[in-house]
């Protein structure tokens, strides 16, 4: 039989250090079901017993006012584990307890793992290990440091020891006289309601009622206990009479006291505390002046490692998938007889361009996770919160939102993926939603090529525009959404802890960017492959003129008529012709994609040309030398980093690295540019209103529905709901400016 | 305002280096909760840090930890005249 434990903890006590440590490679991180909270899982053996070891989520509480602290609570409510393993701070002791104390409550067998005893130690703080356990009347306790895997056979040993024996009860929090005379007297109301016992126990049920747990009120409403409610409420008055304080209150400052007294008796201070390295650092780190700049510069640096970094792995899998692999099939297709059929273009056209749309994602989520591991496990984040909060606060908004926003001028995958660094559930949603107004990375070669095609010199007026329209529009439906939805609520409690610094572990960081990625290759991936099956299926059925099932021009296809169908739509923007329709759809799976579907309908590229006869072997070799040369410019770009950012100061200009000479690559786009100008006049109805059409256009490629792996990401952080949300909005959103810049256009020109 | 010894003051009133005691916790719900739970109850001590580059949210510590908090929140907290 498998033995069940749950890992509980405050946030940064070194929780996730424990979990890896114990459960190596054996784990797996997705959510808790419809939940945009991380759940870990992972198994371990100790001896022959199987152990099934759940992260829960870290929280300095268990009371119901956020999703993570109602997941941890109902896990041992309902899950009922073996034991739970209370990871504590030495170096905190005190308020580290007061989630052990309730735990205790909840009447599980419980392991105290003494984490980061040499932080602890090093601070002059002396814990009686032995005066520690007799005061939690002989639950384990265990010295663990975790990042250097000390005390986890101890660990591993009182785990078996635990789950083996039969339960003992332990001592929890006995409140005072009135309350507890409350607490009996619910608990016999209790009993005679039907069916709540089976659930929860009736001692922790009563003291709930007592502390207004929102939760646990709205449950027995849900069972209709109306008159155990009114009993509720009845004795909360009685008790705030005798004691001139709200039950709530005495409840958490008796379970201080209860701590208080362990404390007492189990830990030996300093008599005079000195300032740690720690703490000096942060003088410095977020200083009155210097804390600005600083900040800036991590996330300038953050920005760097998302955009630009990732950017040449990025270009091999493209390569290597979309070029090399599709080519390597159709020849096995070729050779098999059934080149050129509706089989070999499903596989090549829909299956491999979708592994393609998914795999190149990876290297920017993997340089995400590992900044965000970096930043987390270090103690900065919180930091960047706390210099950051004033501005974002706002837009209604954390000041931990600031990192996913930054990411998001890169690419909104990872955007979304960074709003799990947000403690508040309303937070990490509201975040994601406007963080796909930032605009991409993929949006900018569209602007490029209108912006060149209809304002020549001035393009970078018209990019410049659209990433300060981007941002306008996130300020405004924050704003919005401030005082729509989230009307009359009140605002997350920022109440932040300031965790002390920290040096990061590679190994935790390692396991992070991976396990990380993998969920977003396993959820998000599905979605993805879906989606460009359906549009290749658009593209090859015929629906006009002369042509076969897979052998179609774009015009004739069920694509083209479906494009030409939507287009009248547009025409109000000045863009309903079903070229600009269609490059709009495709444009669905990757924002940069407009621009390639354009010269293809737009005639400008031949729609794949006369192929070259393959050479398995001396292609391979060539991946081989790509991922070579990959690596060198992903080298080229960490160590451009710096003279980048030194050439951010005025008058300094540095010259960038350039290891293969290959810098200043331009493609020519002349053709297509004539092409667009061309059809831009005549579905705005005057060349005189060609460039209001392009401008209408471009704000719309900005801010309509971001590209489906957005959307995919959407959907598995924060639920099928949201994002339907998100694509009705943006859509409507997106219509309507462009709209609105054409119409209005017309008229000031 | 003209009597310093009897009148309440509020956290946010203090100025860095300036250290009180907890007297009350005013305001409702899920924010009264949450710095109760973050160990700020009747007769805790807590140092005021430093404020962020913007003025706010400040930091403070208690209990032998760093907790940074907005104003508005610090506004919530009655406590006893400075240490």
């Amino acid at each position: 039989m498998t033995i069940h434990i749950a890992l509980a903890g405050n946030p940064n006590v070194g929780k996730s250090t424990i979990f890896n440590a114990l459960t190596g490679s054996r784990q797996h991180v997705g959510n808790w079901p419809g939940k945009t909270v991380e759940k870990k899982e992972g198994r371990f053996r100790i001896d022959d017993e199987e152990i099934l070891l759940v992260d829960l989520p870290g929280t300095y509480s268990l009371a119901a006012y956020s999703v993570e602290e109602i997941i941890a609570r109902d896990f041992i409510i309902h899950e009922r584990p073996n034991a739970v393993i209370a990871v504590v701070d030495s170096a905190n002791l005190e308020r580290n307890l007061y989630l052990v104390a309730q735990i205790l409550e909840l009447d599980v067998p419980v392991i105290l793992a003494l984490n980061m005893q040499d932080i602890a130690q090093s601070r002059g703080l002396k814990i009686d290990k032995a005066a520690l356990a007799q005061k939690l009347g002989g639950a384990p306790v265990v010295e663990t440091v975790g990042n250097r895997n000390r005390g986890l056979n101890d660990l591993k040993q009182v785990i078996h020891e635990v789950a083996t024996q039969p339960p003992q009860s332990l001592p929890q929090p006995v409140y005072p006289k009135a309350l507890e005379q409350a607490i009996t007297d619910l608990e016999s109301k209790i009993q005679t309601v039907p069916n709540l016992t089976e659930a929860y126990r009736a001692r922790w049920l009563a003291v709930k009622m007592l502390e207004n747990d929102p939760a646990i009120l709205e449950y027995l409403e849900e069972m209709g206990a109306t008159d155990l409610l009114a009993a509720g409420e009845a004795a909360q008055a009685q008790v705030e009479e005798k004691t001139g304080e709200d039950t709530e209150t005495l409840i958490v400052d008796r379970r201080y006291e209860f701590i208080g007294d362990i404390v007492g008796h189990a830990l030996e201070r300093p008599s005079d505390s000195t300032l740690t390295l720690s703490d000096r650092a942060d003088e410095i780190i977020t200083h009155r002046i210097w804390g600005l700049p600083i900040f800036l510069l991590i996330m300038w640096l953050v920005f760097q490692f998302t955009a630009n970094v990732s950017a040449p792995f990025l270009d091999w899998v493209d390569v290597f998938i979309n070029e090399r692999v599709a080519r390597w099939a159709g020849a096995l297709f070729d050779a098999v007889g059934l080149g050129d059929t509706w089989l070999s273009s499903v596989i090549i056209d829909g299956v491999i361009a979708g592994v393609g749309g998914v795999l190149v994602f990876v290297p920017v989520l993997l340089f995400l996770y590992m900044a965000l591991a970096l930043l987390e496990d270090s103690g900065y984040m919180a930091r960047a919160a706390f210099v950051m909060d004033r501005v974002m606060r706002t837009m209604g908004l954390h000041g931990k939102s600031f990192l996913p926003m930054i990411v998001g001028f890169g690419c909104t995958v990872p955007a979304v993926y960074a709003t799990r660094t947000l403690e508040n559930e309303k937070d990490r949603k509201l975040t994601g939603f406007l963080a796909t107004f930032m605009s991409c990375g993929a949006r900018l070669p569209v602007y490029v090529v209108f912006g060149t095609a209809f304002f020549g010199a001035a393009a970078g007026n018209l990019i410049f525009a659209m990433y300060m329209l981007g941002i306008g529009v996130a300020l405004a439906t924050g704003f919005a959404m401030k005082h729509t939805i989230y009307k009359g609520q009140p605002p997350a409690p920022f109440v932040m802890e300031l965790p002390p610094y920290r040096m990061p572990r590679p190994i935790d960081v390692w396991r992070q960017m991976w396990e990380r990625t993998r969920g977003f290759l396993v959820k998000a991936g599905t979605v993805i492959m879906s989606v460009s099956i359906v549009i290749w299926l658009l593209m090859a059925i015929p629906v006009r003129g002369d042509g076969a099932f897979n052998d179609v021009a774009p015009a004739e296809s069920l694509y083209g008529a479906a494009s030409g169908l939507i287009a009248p739509v547009f025409a109000p923007a000045g863009f309903g012709s079903w070229q600009a329709s269609g490059s709009l759809i495709t444009g669905f799976l990757a924002k940069e994609v407009v621009v390639s579907t354009m010269s293809q309908v737009y005639g400008v590229t031949e729609a794949d040309g006369t192929e070259e006869p393959v050479h398995f072997g001396a292609e391979l070799g060539e991946s081989v030398v790509d991922a070579g040369k990959a690596v060198a410019l992903t080298v080229q770009e960490i160590a451009n980093i710096l003279p980048r950012t030194i050439n951010l100061i005025p008058g300094i200009n540095l010259s960038e690295f350039d290891f293969l000479g290959n810098a200043g690559e331009e493609e020519e786009n002349s053709r297509l540019e004539t092409a667009l100008v061309a059809s831009f006049n005549e579905s705005a109805g005057s060349p005189a209103w060609g460039a209001i059409a392009a401008v209408a256009f471009n704000v719309f490629v900005l801010l309509y529905v971001p590209c489906m792996a957005a959307v995919a990401a959407m959907r598995h952080e924060f639920g099928a709901r949201w994002m339907w949300l998100q694509i009705g909005y943006t859509l409507g959103l997106a219509w309507l400016a462009a709209v609105l810049v054409f119409q209005i256009g017309k008229v000031v020109i | 305002m003209t009597d310093a010894t009897s009148e309440t003051q509020t956290l946010d009133q203090l100025t860095p280096g300036q250290s009180a005691r907890v007297a009350k916790i005013n305001g409702k719900g899920a924010i009264r909760r949450r710095l109760m739970d973050m160990g700020i109850v009747k007769g805790t001590e807590i140092q005021v840090i430093k404020a962020s580059p913007l003025g706010d949210p400040v930091e403070y510590r208690l209990r032998g930890y760093s907790l940074s908090l907005r104003r508005e929140e610090a506004r919530l907290i009655d406590v006893s005249h400075a240490i």
